[in-house]
């Protein structure tokens, strides 16, 4: 390994640790706000679920509460050029979810109605409405679920964006650095952030939480005990192919995210679960469940019975036990703070990331339905000592 | 996909590596099921030939040596899975399994060991105008002449590195094609060095002289320490410019060799040397070193072929390359240690059934890692990469928006390919992954290992969506539960 770059003088502002789009977008709006801010990850990155995850910008997969959120990610991602910098490939798409089955238009209505309730301009369309929007699709449709705003992003292609937006902000990015424990620094009234390579740990003021499926050893550090479970989420992806779609498709029970892309590969996914270990590394397609997700794809648009499969890959995805995501402070002394667990959360990230952005820079969005102290609402961490 | 057969050992690759130790194992009484994605066995250099090459290709020791390969496989117990890929690996302990598709469809196998015979890649370096489809590897035109009896083109550019070179320079004149230059990237006092390394192996020597002396004989120009700068397609054929030397970039000038010669050929045979295929090592999680000498990542194994992995060996050229003698040797080695771990023979037999290959292989193995440097010109070369030149021919990315991903900040292979999508395409960074390596490794002075490699993902090749799909109903497929609300 090439020397590891050493830390700044003095202490930052706040440490960020973990770089998907919750850190990225976070650091890069505390930076701008005019805080000094270290952002670390133990790769490169985006390199985690932000990197690998299928970029479905989605209302109808979105938790029904987290719509409004999911709206404005959205819109950012589309105008991502006036506020990263860089157009990232985001398009927008109308989205369709299907029914196939009786039981399957029931799930699709009461879906749609919840959806629409939360701000979602979701209607149900017959199945000729369907085809007209989507003429690849299956005769065999039932009802479908019609949503304008929908659309997709490459999101392979964002983390370059970050890098030089980041950059540019004054971020200190250090990738490589495997955080390995955070303690209250008493001496200076903040924290001293330990990573592998380093025997001086960084100076932080505030640390923020960004490690996306790892978080819940990272609570641990400041008392929280909070399960966080890992969905292994899987996706396929087809050589370029002839247009065959232009819509982004999914059906009622949310298992099914399909949509073709600029350059022609088309993206199957929809969260069947693989194997993998998050602690050792490493993930592993359960065949049946690639089977079956693929069958799926093959009902819904039949043309992909002629397409060629070129990769299958797996990504980490982190749930709360109530699936509503963490976002907020950690401790009393307002110091720390999370961010992550959120349900589809490419779509909301930047939207989600900013918020938290402003609620430390001194600002008062309504996070009340993400405080991490829902489940643990006195954590038995040392705060400071004195 | 039905229930994985269970139990025997499992050799992937039925090249000379492959099918000496799925004989071995077999002699020892031990279940064992052969995959090859060829028809038949024999690997590269004892590939079968087409019934039309036997008659256009004079006799040589490799169609016999081959036949001699296929004669034992037909008499012995070993399973023969011909036409058949393996595109997905699993560790599934004890054991593993593997994923194949052939001429029945997609089905798996389980295996108790499995032995890792895959042989080589050929390896490119990229110029303007590699891309065209006249311009062909080394190997691929090894193999269209000697196994198809067919020319690449009448008038031949031979250009890369490495003693492939001078083989498939003698094979176009045997037939009867016109060899109009050879360009090595190497020096000639290499060459000079290796026949006193050759010196051991006496039978290699007097070949390697033979080729030398007939191209010699027939005024070919051969031009050292040059490389192809371009090629640019013409009416009747294409035009190639050599430049010099690379010298000057080599002693960290930056500065690129100036263009010395045109020449005009139907088609242009080039490549820098090969490399171990680990597709299948690197996804069961077997442990690589990169060698240095060789310019490639390698599964670390013991001399028996066994890998950091228990049950998982590597051998022949997949364990480093070292030619076709090596690689029978250590496929003997292997075979017999697949044995001696499953417990069909003691340790003794092993000791004394491998004494003499092993003997052999420690002469062989000198005069093979000699050879490495020579087919490893690429650390020189490839900041010579001209910015126009397309580095991944699947997803068409040129140099120049690597060299630019780079300095935006990429310093790993991965992080290259998100940016810029060099290596994403269908054959999954074969062809790419050493220019991009090495362009990475020269425009930041990395290491070449630190730019590590492309994470392998399955399918191993583009699989048809069909094919894992079969004939299904709607109601087969088991939905799961609804995400939550
Ligand atoms: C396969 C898949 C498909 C998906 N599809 C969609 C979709 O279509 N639409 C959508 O809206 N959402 C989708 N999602 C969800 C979305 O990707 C995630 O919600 C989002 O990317 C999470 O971002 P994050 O920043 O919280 O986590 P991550 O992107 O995982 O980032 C966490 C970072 O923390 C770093 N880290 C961890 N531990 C440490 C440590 N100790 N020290 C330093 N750094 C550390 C990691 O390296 C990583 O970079 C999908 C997810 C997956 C996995």
């Amino acid at each position: 390994m090439t020397a590891l770059q050493d830390w700044p003088d003095g202490s930052v502002d706040v440490a960020v640790i973990g770089g998907g789009v919750m850190g990225a977008t976070t650091a890069l709006f505390l930076a701008r706000g005019g805080m000094r801010v270290a952002l670390l990850d133990r790769q490169d990155l985006f390199r985690a679920a932000s990197g690998v995850n299928a970029g479905t910008l989605t209302l109808h997969m979105t938790r029904a509460q987290l719509i409004p959120h999911a709206m404005r990610g959205r819109e950012m991602w589309l105008a991502s050029r006036d506020w990263l910098g860089a157009d990232v490939g985001a398009l927008a798409a109308p989205g369709l979810s299907l029914a196939f089955t009786e039981a399957e238009e029931d799930l699709l209505r009461a879906r749609a109605r919840i959806r629409r309730q939360a701000g979602a301009p979701i209607d149900i369309v017959p199945p000729s409405r369907a085809a007209a929007i989507e003429p690849g699709l299956n005769p065999s449709v039932r009802a479908a679920a019609y949503c304008a705003l929908d659309g997709h992003i490459p999101a392979y292609r964002v983390g370059r964006a970050y890098a030089q937006a980041l950059a540019q902000a004054g971020v200190m990015l250090f990738a490589h650095r495997a955080v390995e424990a955070i303690v209250p620094d008493g001496a200076a009234g903040g924290y001293a952030v330990h990573c592998a390579g380093h025997a001086r740990p960084l100076a932080a003021r505030r640390i923020v939480l960004a490690g996306g499926v790892w978080l819940e050893k990272m609570l641990g550090w400041f008392g929280h005990a909070i399960p966080i479970r890992c969905l292994v989420n899987q996706l396929a992806v087809t050589e370029t192919m002839p247009r065959v779609m232009g819509s982004v498709v999914s059906i009622a029970n949310g298992l099914l995210s399909l949509k073709q892309f600029a350059n022609g590969s088309v993206l199957i996914g929809g969260g069947w679960q693989g194997e993998g270990n998050i602690h050792e590394g490493g993930t592993r397609v359960i065949p049946e469940n690639l089977r079956g997700n693929l069958r799926l794809a093959q009902h819904v648009v039949p043309r992909l019975a002629q397409a060629q499969i070129l990769r299958v890959w797996l990504g980490l995805e982190s749930e709360t036990p109530d699936a509503m995501p963490l976002i907020g402070a950690l401790t009393a002394r307002d110091d720390a703070f999370v961010i992550g667990c959120v349900h589809s959360g490419f779509t909301s990230g930047p939207y989600m990331g900013r918020l938290l952005a402003e609620r430390i820079l001194g600002g008062a969005p309504d996070l009340g339905a993400f405080d991490p102290r829902r489940f643990s609402p006195s954590p038995s961490l040392p705060e400071h000592t004195p | 996909m039905s229930r994985p057969e269970r139990g025997g050992v499992v050799v992937v690759g039925g090249g000379v590596a492959g099918a000496t130790a799925a004989l071995a194992i077999s002699r020892h009484g031990l279940p064992v099921t052969l995959v090859d994605e060829q028809p038949q066995a024999g690997g590269q250099i004892y590939r079968a030939p087409t019934p039309y090459a036997r008659r256009h290709v004079p006799p040589n020791h490799e169609f016999s040596g081959g036949d001699r390969l296929r004669a034992l496989l037909a008499a012995s117990s070993v399973r023969t899975r011909f036409s058949t890929r393996v595109w997905g690996a699993w560790g599934a302990s004890p054991g593993m399994e593997l994923d194949l598709l052939g001429p029945d469809g997609i089905d798996r196998i389980g295996a108790r060991a499995l032995v890792v015979a895959n042989g080589a890649t050929e390896r490119f370096l990229p110029f303007p105008g590699w891309t065209d489809p006249r311009v062909i590897g080394l190997a691929g035109a090894s193999i269209l002449m000697r196994n198809g009896g067919t020319l690449p083109g009448r008038r031949v550019v031979v250009a890369g590195a490495g003693p492939l070179l001078f083989s498939v320079a003698h094979q176009v004149m045997e037939l009867g094609g016109r060899v109009v230059a050879v360009i090595d990237s190497g020096r000639r006092g290499d060459w000079l060095r290796l026949a006193a390394t050759l010196a051991w192996d006496p039978a290699r020597l007097r070949l390697a002289a033979q080729w030398m002396t007939r191209l010699r004989l027939a005024g070919i120009p051969i031009h050292h320490q040059a490389r192809i700068a371009a090629v640019h397609p013409e009416e009747d054929g294409l035009s190639i410019t050599i430049s010099g030397t690379i010298a000057g970039t080599v002693a960290g000038t930056g500065r690129q060799g100036t263009p010395v010669r045109h020449y005009g050929a139907d088609s242009v045979a080039c490549g820098h040397g090969l490399k171990p295929a680990t597709l299948l090592t690197r996804t069961l999680g077997a442990r690589h070193r990169f060698d240095a000498a060789g310019g490639y990542w390698e599964p670390e194994t013991d001399p028996s072929g066994r890998t950091s992995r228990t049950g998982l060996y590597a051998t022949g050229d997949a364990a480093g390359i070292r030619g076709a003698a090596v690689a029978r040797l250590r496929g003997l080695i292997t075979g017999h240690a697949v044995a001696l771990d499953q417990g069909a023979i003691a340790e003794r037999d092993f000791a004394s059934l491998t004494r003499r290959p092993r003997m052999l292989l420690r002469r062989q193995e000198h005069v093979s890692r000699r050879m490495l440097p020579l087919l490893n010109a690429s650390a020189s070369l490839s900041r010579a990469i001209a910015d126009d030149a397309i580095v991944c021919r699947c997803e068409r990315v040129e140099a120049a928006a690597l060299r630019a991903a780079v300095a935006a900040g990429a310093r790993d292979l991965n992080q290259l390919k998100a940016w810029t999508r060099c290596g994403m395409g269908p054959c999954q960074g074969r062809m790419c992954e050493d220019g991009a390596r090495g362009l990475l490794a020269a425009s930041c002075g990395l290491p070449p290992e630190e730019a590590g490699s492309f994470t392998p993902r399955m399918p191993f090749f583009p699989l048809p969506l069909a094919a894992l799909t079969g004939t299904f109903a709607y109601s087969d497929i088991p939905l799961p539960k609804a995400a939550p609300l």
